[in-house]
């Protein structure tokens, strides 16, 4: 004897032909397909990665390239570097008269402005 | 194959990404056997030591109504070109403090600007997801204006950041809110090359930043805020040359070392990093501890290498502008407490060509020139 929901359902259930694919589930597969392909791109890549790093050196190897790196280089901001000192990195502190006002620039070593 | 089936594919595929993922980062923790202050250290190196009045402030360039979103010199020493909220590009002579131009645009929402390689264009982009060019030289309109001489457009969403290729007037790169970079011909207005986008290495957020390589101009590095700077080689815009991960924010600024090597990033997450270009190490953390929680953390918003690559400027949401030793990774003076400094957060830094000034920009409205004011020794 059969409840009143399940004759219910059994009305529900479709005939015995497949039933033609929905829109959605058309742009549903695609989606996903081409997010999969993403991903196992995304997997070799990390892949290729991993064995990179199997013959990498360590970080001390670049460190110490950094540090030679800054050596030896005329550098106008820091208070003591290697030559030679260009005279043109005086400019800014130099007299400059603007032809809008009669400002005249400051001397250097001090932080005013007039 | 079943919606289903493909259902259970991706999910045992995105586990697998996420498992290499992990034994990756795990990997190169592995090969981190020291970071550029401990090995400096051990060397003997100690900080740099500035006198607080050094590193002087000796120009204030006002003109902008609103608050300066972006700065970039011109290739010859003493010229600026700025953006800001405004909706003006001003040129300047950083030397004088004179504008040469002051430039109204049709779209006021301009964020990034950069000077041509040759001094007589500038560009700027922003939320009108395009890049426009201005040749400097160009007659002036009945307005008082500069026209437009080309307008890039073909970006899905907001332009963050524009860089002219060095010593390519015509080539210029962009970076976007619609996840990609794009390498201009600006003669044409065509777009050569699309880095990131549909292909997977791509970045999967805003790209807020970029900066090409000097000393080899076929590579850039760009920073998003899916916390990663990626490397690019413009011969191959598939696939991204490497991602480097660390960051825990936005990736603001990215800017590359002297040496070309290596390249530094400042982030939201309030650190500024360095990363070996070739291993993609990371090679050090720049990092201040705070008082109070950490939701106040200042973000970095701009940073710039001295010519050396001794020191580095970073500035920050706070109005601070360290001034980090590069090398033992310490604050050595900080721009944001001296005698004139900006009121307001800066955001963007340049350096001269020369590299005897650092020019700030600041929503204070004001950018401001600071250049080595103190004894110099020379050995």
């Amino acid at each position: 004897m059969t409840t009143n929901g399940e004759e219910a359902e059994a009305l529900r259930r479709p005939p015995s032909l497949p039933r033609p694919p929905r829109t959605g589930d058309f742009l549903g597969k695609h989606r996903l397909s081409a997010a999969i392909s993403r991903l196992n791109q995304e997997i070799q890549y990390l892949e290729e990665e991993l064995n990179e790093l199997e013959k990498m050196a360590p970080s001390s190897a670049a460190c110490m390239e950094v540090c030679l790196s800054t050596e030896g280089k005329s550098d106008a901001l820091l208070p003591e570097t290697p030559g030679p000192e260009n005279p043109a990195w005086h400019r800014w502190f130099q007299r400059v008269r603007s032809s809008h006002s009669r400002k005249w620039w400051t001397h250097k070593g001090s932080s005013d402005i007039s | 194959m079943s919606v289903a089936e493909l259902k259970e594919r991706h999910i045992a595929a995105t586990a697998t990404v996420n498992s290499l993922r992990e034994r990756l980062k795990q990997r190169r923790q592995l090969l981190l056997d020291t970071d550029v202050a401990g090995y400096a250290k051990s060397q003997g190196r100690s900080a740099i030591s500035f006198s607080p009045t050094d590193l002087v402030c000796c120009r204030i360039l006002q003109g902008h109504t609103g608050k300066v979103y972006s700065l970039d010199w011109a290739p010859e020493r003493n010229r600026i070109v700025s953006a800001s909220q405004d909706g003006r590009l001003i040129v300047w002579n950083a030397l004088t403090s004179q504008k040469t131009h002051a430039i109204k645009l049709q779209c006021p929402w301009v964020r990034t600007c950069a000077f041509g390689p040759n001094g007589q264009s500038v560009a700027c982009g922003g939320l009108d997801s395009a890049c426009s060019i201005f040749n400097l030289n160009s007659q002036v309109e009945r307005d008082g204006n500069i026209p437009v001489s080309r307008v890039l457009t073909g970006h899905k969403g907001y332009v963050y950041s524009c860089q002219y290729v060095p010593d390519q007037e015509t080539h210029l790169i962009t970076s976007s809110g619609d996840q990609t970079c794009v390498l201009w011909d600006v003669t044409t207005g065509q777009r050569i090359s699309v880095f990131g986008g549909e292909f997977p290495s791509g970045h999967t957020a805003d790209v807020l930043s970029v900066s090409i390589n000097s000393s080899n101009s076929k590579m850039f590095v760009s920073g998003s805020c899916d916390t990663t700077a990626r490397l690019w080689d413009t011969r191959i815009a598939s696939r991204a040359v490497r991602t480097y991960h660390g960051h825990q924010g936005d990736v603001n600024t990215v800017k590359f070392f002297p040496d070309g090597q290596r390249f530094g990033t400042g982030s939201d997450d309030g650190t500024c990093r360095l990363y070996d270009m070739r291993t993609g190490h990371q090679l050090q953390v720049y990092s201040k501890q705070h008082n109070g929680d950490d939701n106040d953390i200042p973000i970095v918003t701009s940073i710039a290498f001295s010519i050396s690559g001794r020191l580095l400027f970073a500035g920050y949401s706070s109005g601070d502008c360290y001034v980090w030793d590069t090398l033992v990774a310490e604050v050595v003076l900080n721009l944001g407490t001296v005698h004139n400094s900006h009121e307001s957060r800066i955001s963007c830094i340049g350096l001269s060509s020369d590299g005897s000034a650092l020019c700030t920009g600041s929503w204070d409205k004001n950018l401001k020139i600071w250049a080595f004011g103190g004894h110099r020794r020379v050995i």
